[in-house]
């Protein structure tokens, strides 16, 4: 006897189909699988056997093969379990299941029959879409995931035994019905708030310009000064996620693992903040399963790095080609894998390791080569990638406990949105959409200086000692401050405050 | 050249101890040669089996020749003790140098100078006063001679190469090892504009005892040593001992009681060992120095509305960012804007941190 199911697996965030052919032969009784499949599938014998007796069907005491198609892709984890015990038990005449070849069947057992939440399944459902399936069955648990995608019938099942009579036509299930991201998007709170950090203007001014340009930041400020929570508020004035965004969002987190599964989507743009001591392939993904990292996780929103230079050197100089090209390819032996890491790069360091350098109030012990060699841990490529470097110094008691009132992201983000609309229109034809990513020629065509902001930009450089390399970022910088202000051309007041964003070009650091 | 000079000059290539030449020339007495040095019984015992040899290999004329041609052609000029160019001011001293090498013009090695040294790490006080001082001394003429080390040293060399005036750097190390490296291209400029010394041969590595003996040198060639911050352990202790051994003026700026930084400078008044200075002006009467220049009246500067608001809020002293944004009316990025421009046409400054000052 032989039956044949649809089921899908992943490559990166591309799903594929796979077909789960099963035959069941006279013989001593067994249970192979074939197809490349990984210990997780292997170990689905034991589950589908159990559940399949457990949901008060029979089990075949025959020879049972099963081969999953293409044999030639290595297929990994438990979403193949309802798959293969449907077309088990679709072997069984007596049970005259009929109409599972309609489907598209993802599920994972457990031993009472019951169907299990899974990784994946909106990456998934939308590469399905695109190949042409109409009708799936998923778990129900992961049905909220499944109603974001327009123009297919999703059915949610929870239990083996539901799913059996339902392919019999026994019972009727609703199919999900398509959910509202505007709905979901106004429910959804929000995170801190920029009304609750008192002072700080500068850096709040400068996150303002990183936000609306999509610039990359480094704060440098000693210890307990802030850097984190000015971080973290960050989000809260980042433009909205569109839905299109959100869907490429929800795609990697659901493949990780880390979607919630309330919403079933995601809808702020993610802040992401791994532990300096975080290894290089959980910074970029990858490993043997392989998984998406941090820097894609943070695709669409922000990565915070806290305490930049801890970092190891080999983790840094991984993040160049995802800065430059939004997004990271992971070759591994069996697979290359390509995940998009499009994020913005929020950073923030000690001046020095004792991170006293140049405060007001306490004395830096360190000596000038120390400081030197924790700069150098900075590698140029890396530095040439952010834009707009911010001294953030701690606040005094008497400003925290100030009442006056802080501008609350709400309004700052008000501001934010106008200057992304005004690229948005610069950039229609091109790849890009914010000023930070703009190319060489672009650079020259939209930041175009008069004469007093040609005379500024060079004194700046002969008189304040800039470096060279300084020189694009800045312009890029301007465009957004004059962007932020309405103004079509950067005039001399925009080049002059991007100027004060460079810190780390000035050579008094050491 | 002479025959006591050319012996100076076989010397100078070796890594040589100054107790050890010291102990050779007494050996020779008064006939300092190479021929008689070989003639000495006590030649092989006097410097050691290894170097002996060394000497006996470059001792021809040919070989010295060359060596000459080697320096030159590196640009390095060679004094020694017995050199008709070699400084006055060193020579008198007791345990002056037996060699001099080189880099830039050392016609500055005759003139009126004052040396700045102290903390590798100043603070901001520290950093703006020796700004000031080395603009001041640098603007008058008076050569600024420090020791290429961080901090202090540097600060000091770098603002007198920019106002254009004259400074000497005295080395602990040869010529070919700078040191902290990353001060390479500084040392570069000093010998193009200035004049850079070692009594080190070019290829000899510092060690922790070459720099105690290079402050002796910088103690030596000027007429007055400032020092503007430094604690009481500070290598500049060693400089403040050897010019007050050799009787120059020691200057000292005075600090904050509490600073660990102004200790010695405030400890130097206390005792009355050094003369408190406040600015270029007071060491220049002190030492009688007549100034090339007349200093300019400083030239009114146009400020705007908005300009005049910051610098009357920094007229009190330095302030941070946190301090502007909310004693001024203006808006954070109109503050920014115009901290910039008021930086670039030189109005304020900004140190490290964020903070603002006059300057």
């Amino acid at each position: 006897m032989l039956s044949k199911v649809k089921s899908f697996g992943l490559k990166g965030i591309e799903g594929f189909p796979i077909d789960v052919e099963t035959d069941v032969s006279n013989g001593l009784p067994k249970f192979d699988i074939v197809g490349l499949a990984d210990t997780a599938i292997k170990e689905a014998k034991e589950r589908v056997r159990t559940a399949i007796k457990n949901s008060g069907f029979e089990y075949p005491t025959r020879k049972i093969t099963i081969n999953l198609a293409p044999a030639d892709i290595k297929k990994e984890g438990a979403l193949y379990d309802l798959a293969i015990a449907i077309s088990i038990l679709a072997t069984d005449e007596a049970l005259a299941i009929s109409s599972h070849k309609n489907y598209v069947m993802i599920g994972e057992l457990s031993f009472d029959g019951e169907i299990k939440r899974v990784k994946g399944v909106l990456p998934l459902l939308i590469s399905a879409r695109k190949l042409g399936y109409k009708k799936f069955i998923v778990p129900v648990e992961n049905a909220t995931e499944a109603g974001f995608i327009s123009g297919i019938e999703v059915y949610p099942i929870s239990t083996l035994e539901e799913c059996v009579r339902f392919l019999k036509g026994e019972i009727t299930i609703n199919k999900v019905e398509v959910c509202e991201f505007e709905k979901v998007i106004s429910a959804s709170e929000g995170g801190l708030n920029f009304s609750n950090v008192k002072g700080q203007a500068r850096a709040k001014r400068a996150l303002e310009i990183a936000a609306a340009g999509g610039h990359n930041l480094l704060m440098i400020g000693p210890p307990g000064s802030g850097k984190s929570m000015l971080a973290k508020c960050f989000p809260s004035i980042l433009p909205d996620l569109t839905f299109e965004e959100a869907l490429e969002v929800t795609k990697i987190h659901s493949i990780a693992g880390e979607l919630d599964l309330k919403t079933g989507i995601v809808t702020k743009r993610p802040f992401r903040s791994p532990h300096h001591t975080a290894s290089t392939v959980s910074l970029t993904g990858g490993g043997s399963n392989s998984k998406p990292g941090e820097i894609s996780l943070a695709h669409n929103g922000v990565l915070f790095l806290d305490e930049l230079p801890e970092y190891t050197r080999h983790s840094i100089e991984t993040l160049r080609q995802p800065l430059e090209d939004g997004i990271i390819t992971v070759a591994r032996a069996n697979a290359t894998v390509v995940y998009p890491a499009t994020f913005n790069l929020i950073a923030s360091m000690n001046p020095c390791p004792c991170g006293n350098f140049g405060s007001k109030d306490r004395e830096c012990r360190c000596t000038p080569n120390q400081i030197h060699k924790y700069l150098a841990k900075l590698s140029g490529p890396i530095m040439d990638r952010i834009d707009i470097h911010v001294e953030v110094d701690s606040v005094s008691f008497d400003d925290l406990k100030s009442q006056k009132e802080e501008e609350s992201s709400e309004k700052i983000k008000e501001r934010v949105d106008k200057a992304r609309e005004i690229q948005l229109a610069r950039f229609k034809n091109s790849k890009n959409f914010c000023n930070a990513k703009m190319s060489v020629p672009q650079t020259k065509k939209f930041c175009a200086l008069d004469k007093t902001g040609e005379d500024i930009l060079r004194s700046a450089f002969e008189k304040l000692k800039l470096s060279a390399r300084a020189h694009d970022r800045l312009l890029r910088v301007a465009r957004t401050i004059a962007d932020l202000e309405g103004e079509d051309n950067i005039l001399p007041q925009h080049i002059a405050e991007a100027i004060g964003y460079r810190s780390l070009d000035r050579k008094y650091w050491g | 050249m002479r025959e006591d000079e050319k012996f100076l000059v076989l010397l100078s290539q070796f890594e040589i101890t100054n107790k050890k030449i010291e102990n050779i020339l007494a050996a020779l007495g008064d006939d300092i040669s190479i021929k008689n040095f070989f003639a000495l019984e006590s030649a092989k015992k006097l410097v050691g089996e290894e170097l002996y040899a060394n000497m006996q290999t470059c001792a021809s004329a040919t070989r010295l020749e060359m060596y000459l041609t080697n320096l030159k052609n590196a640009g390095i000029t060679l004094l020694t003790r017995f050199s008709d160019g070699y400084p006055y001011k060193l020579e008198v001293l007791p345990d002056a140098p037996y060699f001099l090498f080189c880099k830039g013009n050392i016609d500055l090695l005759k003139e009126t100078a004052i040396s700045i040294v102290g903390s590798r790490t100043p603070s901001n006080y520290g950093r703006i006063m020796t700004d000031r001082f080395s603009e001041g001394l640098a603007k008058a003429g008076v050569v600024v001679v420090s020791g290429l080390a961080y901090g202090v040293d540097s600060i000091a060399h770098r603002k007198a190469l920019e106002v254009g005036g004259k400074t000497i750097a005295v080395l602990g190390s040869g010529m070919n090892n700078i040191y902290p490296a990353e001060h390479t291209s500084l040392a570069k400029e000093i010998a193009e504009k200035g004049l850079l010394i070692s009594e080190y041969c070019p290829s000899m590595k510092a060690t922790r005892y070459t720099f105690p003996q290079r402050n002796r040198i910088i103690a030596g060639l000027s007429d007055g040593v400032l020092i503007t911050e430094a604690g009481l352990k500070s290598g500049t202790v060693h400089t403040k001992d050897f010019a007050l051994d050799y009787g120059k003026d020691v200057f000292a700026l005075p600090g904050n009681v509490t600073s660990e930084k102004s200790e010695l400078p405030n400890g130097l008044i206390k005792s009355g060992q050094g003369q408190a200075v406040t600015e270029a002006d007071d060491i220049l009467k002190f030492i009688g120095f007549e100034r090339k220049e007349e200093k300019k009246t400083e030239k009114a500067v146009k400020l705007s509305f908005e300009e005049q608001e910051i610098v009357n809020l920094l007229s009190k002293g330095d302030k941070d960012m946190e301090f502007l944004s909310k004693n001024s009316t203006l808006n954070i990025n109109i503050l920014n804007s115009y901290l910039t421009t008021l930086e670039i046409r030189g109005i304020i400054r900004r140190l490290p941190g964020g903070v603002y000052g006059l300057v």
